[in-house]
């Protein structure tokens, strides 16, 4: 036997001797062997340093002299007080590891009981080797399947966002907590594919300005991150560590350096970022594609109000200014951004309703007769169908649909009251208000001054209008930006 | 290291900051998190929104998903650190 098998065997036994297993077998042992001591021995029989003394028992040298090293059976023997001693092997196997060894027995126990507790010894040797199995495994697996875990954490966290600018600063939040480091960068490769253009750029120690020359781009090719970009190998050091995100080609790179703890990188850290970059990857895929739907979205929108604009100019239709002010509520009112988006859509096709109401209703000057009024409420509601099969303008037809119901119910179509009418609409309606009194038209007398607009806007706060929109209206609409657009005084 | 002191007699609170400070890379949800330490989801969290207060753990919102991870101080760190040292 080596001295490493030797010393395994050995810490095996300590192991054993202090297990709860081993715990449970003295204490029976004590009960029914008369209130016996039990020592384990090691294969050589001398007592485990963690084992009780029993100094006037020198029974690892008599059991020496008496040259038992490969006994596999048990042995009573009477030892120099004059009392029994039992001794019994502990075999893993083939092997002897030690032995188990009753001193202070009165008589020799009968046989049965001997085998009884030998068959004992068994089973509590049998369930010491499952709890150590048990806690090797415990120890492989638990930060293998708590690294998991975070992985699909963060799966989870970089999936509900299709924001390119909030994605990819919470991939490099996520990597400054999963790697422990204090700087992290991303990096996306330019059209070309020359430059590595920095798109986050986060140090713990300090807010870093766009301005910094972290923030300068890089050549494909120079500096770490150029290489990993070129080559698409991963780089590791003691300071920093470096992976490419790869789709089908290499789209970037995400690079860690300096951890909080000033130890290094190794290869297990590697491995989760390289985990943590393939994520990403997919994040930066999604959001990259619906920033191009939405594109080709606002694309069909804009091409359908300008044909609607070719058929009558602003009747369809309404300015810039007036999706700048629906937009500017939204905001401050801290919509969703999908709410956000859908209230966009809505505010570049407003009146679509109108599209099948006879012109001279819609240029009347005059107050409108009951059967006119019916007609627009039913064309209201047939114009809208020549959008209804755009499936992305889906989320923005009931803004559409209901932006001319009024807050205390006596709008049209469908005469809803309050919070009944969705937020869009109650914010388009406020904005739709305020350009028609600001704005000429041609079957429309003078325009109205941008104060006398807004003091109508608040003389029908809680009957026309949702209050908390006009009061978000009248905080917006005094900002610089709309002092200078409107070119007007605002009190 | 009070302060520290007191976290650590709210029994969530003390089995989050050993596994913490076991698993720093871990960023979980509560209900993870109450598995690893093997206690109660309600009470995990409400100890893990403690400790978020205490700038020991940071929270990861979005719209849908609540996770948490260790803060990047190196002091709070240390200071935990040293503190399960002491005793254990």
């Amino acid at each position: 036997m080596n001295a490493s098998d030797k010393k395994e065997k050995k810490d095996f036994l300590i192991r054993f001797s202090k297990s709860p297993a081993m715990s449970s077998f003295r204490k029976l042992c004590h009960e029914i062997l008369a209130k016996s001591r039990c020592i384990v021995l090691d294969a050589e029989f001398n007592r485990l340093k963690s084992e009780k003394r029993y100094g006037h028992l020198s029974l690892g040298k008599y059991l020496a002299r008496q040259k038992l090293s490969a006994l596999k059976e048990y042995m009573a023997f009477k030892c120099s007080c004059d009392k029994v001693c039992l001794s019994l092997p502990i075999i893993q196997g083939s092997s002897i590891y030690g032995y188990i060894l009753f001193i202070h027995l009165k008589n020799e126990p009968d046989i049965k009981l001997i085998n009884a507790i030998s068959l004992f010894m068994d089973m509590t040797l049998k369930e010491f080797q499952k709890e150590q199995e048990l806690g090797k495994l415990y120890d492989t697996i638990r930060p293998r399947a708590i690294a998991l875990s975070t992985i699909h954490t963060i799966h989870r966290l970089l999936s509900s966002t299709l924001d390119m600018d909030e994605l990819i600063e919470r991939i490099a939040r996520l990597t400054l907590q999963v790697m422990r480091s204090r700087y992290c960068s991303i990096m996306l490769l330019n059209e070309s594919k020359k430059y590595l253009i920095p798109k986050a750029v986060i140090d713990l120690e300090k807010e870093i300005p766009k301005t910094d020359k972290r923030y300068n781009t890089i050549r494909v090719g120079v500096r770490v991150e150029g290489r990993v970009a070129k080559t698409g190998k991963v780089f590791l050091s003691r300071n920093g560590v470096c992976v490419p995100l790869v789709e089908e080609d290499i789209i970037g790179i995400i690079i860690a350096r300096n951890k909080t703890n000033k130890a290094a990188f190794d290869k297990f850290e590697l491995e989760i970022l390289s985990t943590l970059a393939e994520q990403a990857v997919i994040a930066i895929k999604n959001a990259q594609m619906y920033a191009e739907q939405e594109k080709m979205a606002y694309g069909s929108i804009k091409s359908l109000a300008a044909l609607l604009d070719a058929k009558s100019p602003n009747t369809y239709t309404h300015s810039e200014q007036f999706v700048t002010i629906v937009l500017a509520i939204a905001e401050e009112m801290k919509l969703p951004r999908e709410d956000i988006i859908n209230l966009h859509y809505a505010a570049l096709l407003p009146d679509t309703g109108k599209f099948s109401i006879p012109e001279e209703i819609l240029k009347k000057t005059g107050s409108l007769s009951r059967k006119e009024y019916e007609i627009i409420k039913k064309q209201h509601l047939e114009s809208l169908k020549i959008i209804e099969h755009m499936e992305f303008l889906k989320p923005a037809m009931p803004i559409i649909r209901y932006h001319h119901e009024r807050y205390d119910g006596t709008g049209y179509p469908e005469g809803l009251k309050a919070d009944r009418i969705p937020i869009g609409a109650r914010i388009m309606a406020v904005a739709d208000t305020f350009e028609a009194m600001i704005s000429r038209r041609p079957y429309k007398g003078r325009k109205t001054s941008v104060s006398q607009a807004i003091k109508e806007i608040e003389k029908n706060k809680g009957t026309q209008f949702d209050p908390e929109v006009v009061n978000t209206f009248i905080t917006i609409i005094k900002r610089p930006e709309f002092k200078k657009t409107l070119a007007m005084p605002i009190s | 290291m009070k302060k520290i002191k007191k976290l650590f007699k709210n029994e969530a609170a003390k089995r989050i900051l050993l596994f913490f400070n076991e698993n720093p890379n871990c960023i979980d949800t509560a209900k993870g998190i109450s598995l690893w330490i093997g206690y109660d989801v309600a009470l995990t969290q409400k100890a893990l929104n403690h400790l978020v207060k205490e700038n020991i753990l940071i929270n990861h919102r979005t719209i849908s998903t609540s996770a948490y991870a260790y803060t990047n101080n190196k002091a709070i760190v240390k200071k935990i650190e040293k503190y399960i040292k002491n005793i254990r």
